[in-house]
């Protein structure tokens, strides 16, 4: 944000700018700040059987010499990393002839790229159900043709990523779209004109341009999949079940909220770094 | 982006491969469900139905359940944006037109909440609540909602107020118009489009929000996405749920058809980092 030049009245403005800005400000600081440092607090001061709270790291310890709490760790990055590979492998090709390509047959691919922004992920579960569950279309259709079915994902540790792909293609191609537009069309005719292929051309000239934007991508999806919550729960084994799902049963069905706070620590320590460089990106852009 | 500068003659293979990729894996499980929600019956193997109908939407129609959450769940939309509103806009006009102390700090620390997973803040929000008896209560479901809202109702309606002419605003008040005449007609209706969009998608990202919504208000609370959620784990008949999901998705299709402006704009990417 540009600093505009203080009025006659500044400091009364000044006063009735914090009032404006307090109510929101307070909100927040009660709703977010305050429930990390105190959940962070809560998950390092195990409460003892006579009632004191010294520090001490056991519940942490508690995590992580358990195998089911680990596996479910581990199916959680599982997740991540698979679900983040795919919407790569899939976006950015997508992004590159959506920055170059123009025509109506360009307009339709770029609105059904934007399309699952608009379809909330509780329909697109149930849509991946009836599609790719048993007895779905694509069974429907395979038996029609006298092919076996196949072995569906609902219910697999893949479930869960073919719906998070699925959910997040609109924001990833968006922003690699848009870091696309660093790319010059000269820059780009240039090196065509010298005789470069395609793939040197992107490795050599478009890669370099949109680092930034790979990275803010890899930093928000991961920070979106690894507390993922609904399609985890609804598509996803019982288990191992990815930490969202996980969190949430130990939260309100085993009723062990530090157990459920230490568990959400774990997944904020291993976002902070994404965390950290997706807010960075964004204040950067805000503030030209 | 989609301009048609110099049309070529050559045919777009590329394009063709992603048009029709994306048809099948976008488009075709979304006719799916709506093609389930009209089908009185619909057996294994037949590739359609072996009878449509509109049985089923009468049916779900008639359910007493589903009625009590879509109105819990616009009942909470509109206090959730009305507060967001009430409480945002103001702010948001201050941010943009205001010199305060700590004005920069303030207007960024909205971001620190994006830079946590938001189940795992939800987690810590809800250990809160339980100390505070809201778990299971309505106000805490506007509560957490409203979190989610805060970041949006400001960031947007900021880049309006700022975009709006100054020079006009001068001339207002120079013709004699009190600060509040210069706001009311001059401000508010250049800034009102995208403040419009901000409220819009307020309301519809409020009506969809299943986490919050699950963690905080379960069981008492049942919002229609956490309904849908219950028959997708617990309803035999199909239809219930594929007529549900026609009837939830119609506030995200008129979002659609209001907001597309904003989510194409560049913009709108910029707001995610991009």
């Amino acid at each position: 944000m540009t600093t505009r030049p203080p009025s006659g009245r500044a400091q009364s403005r000044g006063l009735i700018g914090l009032l404006l800005v307090a109510v929101p400000v307070g909100l927040f600081a009660w709703m977010t700040v305050w429930p990390i440092i105190s959940g962070l607090v809560q998950a390092f001061t195990p409460t003892q059987p006579n009632g004191t709270r010294p520090f001490s790291p056991a519940n942490f310890v508690e995590f992580f010499s358990d195998p089911y709490s680990l596996s479910n760790l581990g199916v959680t990055l599982w997740t991540c990393l698979v679900t983040l590979g795919l919407l790569l492998v899939i976006c950015i090709p997508l992004a590159l002839y959506l920055r170059f390509a123009q025509g109506r047959l360009a307009a339709y691919v770029q609105t059904m790229a934007m399309f699952p922004m608009f379809v909330p992920s509780i329909i697109l579960a149930f849509a991946f159900i009836r599609v790719l569950g048993p007895n779905g279309t694509v069974d429907l259709l395979l038996n029609a043709v006298g092919l076996p079915k196949i072995r569906s994902p609902y219910l697999t540790p893949w479930g869960p990523v073919i719906g998070l792909v699925w959910d997040n293609i609109p924001l990833t191609v968006l922003i690699l779209v848009s870091g696309l537009g660093a790319v010059s069309n000269q820059a780009v005719e240039a090196a065509r004109d010298v005789g470069a292929r395609p793939l040197t051309l992107f490795w050599y000239i478009v890669l370099p341009r949109i680092w930034t934007s790979v990275a803010v991508v890899i930093s928000f999806t991961m920070l979106g999949l690894f507390s993922a919550f609904t399609l985890p729960y609804v598509l996803g084994p019982a288990s191992p079940e990815m930490m969202g799902p996980f969190m949430q049963r130990t939260f309100g069905d085993l009723r062990d909220p530090e157990m459920a706070l230490t568990q959400a620590t774990v997944t904020m320590l291993f976002c902070i770094a994404f965390g950290i460089f997706y807010v960075r990106a964004v204040a950067r852009n805000r503030g030209k | 982006m989609a301009i048609a500068l110099a049309p070529k003659r050559r045919t777009d293979w590329i394009g063709l491969v992603f048009a029709l990729a994306l048809t099948i894996v976008i488009l075709v499980p979304m006719l799916v469900v709506i093609t389930w929600s009209f089908a009185n019956v619909w057996r294994f193997p037949s590739v359609l139905p072996q009878q449509f109908g509109l049985k089923f939407w009468q049916m779900t129609l008639a359910r007493s359940d589903v009625w009590s959450a879509l109105s819990l769940s616009l009942t909470l939309s509109a206090v959730v944006t009305a507060i967001s509103a009430a409480i945002c806009l103001p702010a948001a006009y201050a941010f943009a037109r205001m010199t305060f102390p700590g004005r920069d700090v303030l207007f960024f620390s909205f971001l620190a909440g994006q830079a946590f997973p938001k189940f795992g803040l939800l987690v810590a929000i809800a250990a809160i609540f339980l100390q505070l008896n809201l778990i299971a209560t309505f106000w805490g479901v506007v509560l957490i909602q409203l979190v989610g809202t805060l970041l949006f109702m400001i960031w947007i309606p900021v880049a309006a107020f700022q975009s709006v002419d100054r020079r006009m605003e001068e001339a207002a008040r120079d013709a004699g118009a009190g600060p509040l005449r210069v706001f009311w007609s001059i401000t508010l209706p250049q800034a009102a489009p995208t403040i419009f969009s901000a409220v819009l998608l307020s309301f519809v990202g409020t009506f969809y929000e299943t986490e919050g919504a699950w963690l905080i208000g379960a069981p008492q609370i049942r919002t229609m996405p956490v309904l849908m959620i219950s028959f997708i784990n617990n309803q035999p008949v199909i239809q219930y749920g594929a007529v549900l999901s026609v009837l939830l998705w119609i506030p995200s299709l008129i979002a659609l058809v209001f907001t597309r402006r904003v989510v194409n704009s560049g913009s709108f990417a910029r707001g995610f980092g991009g």
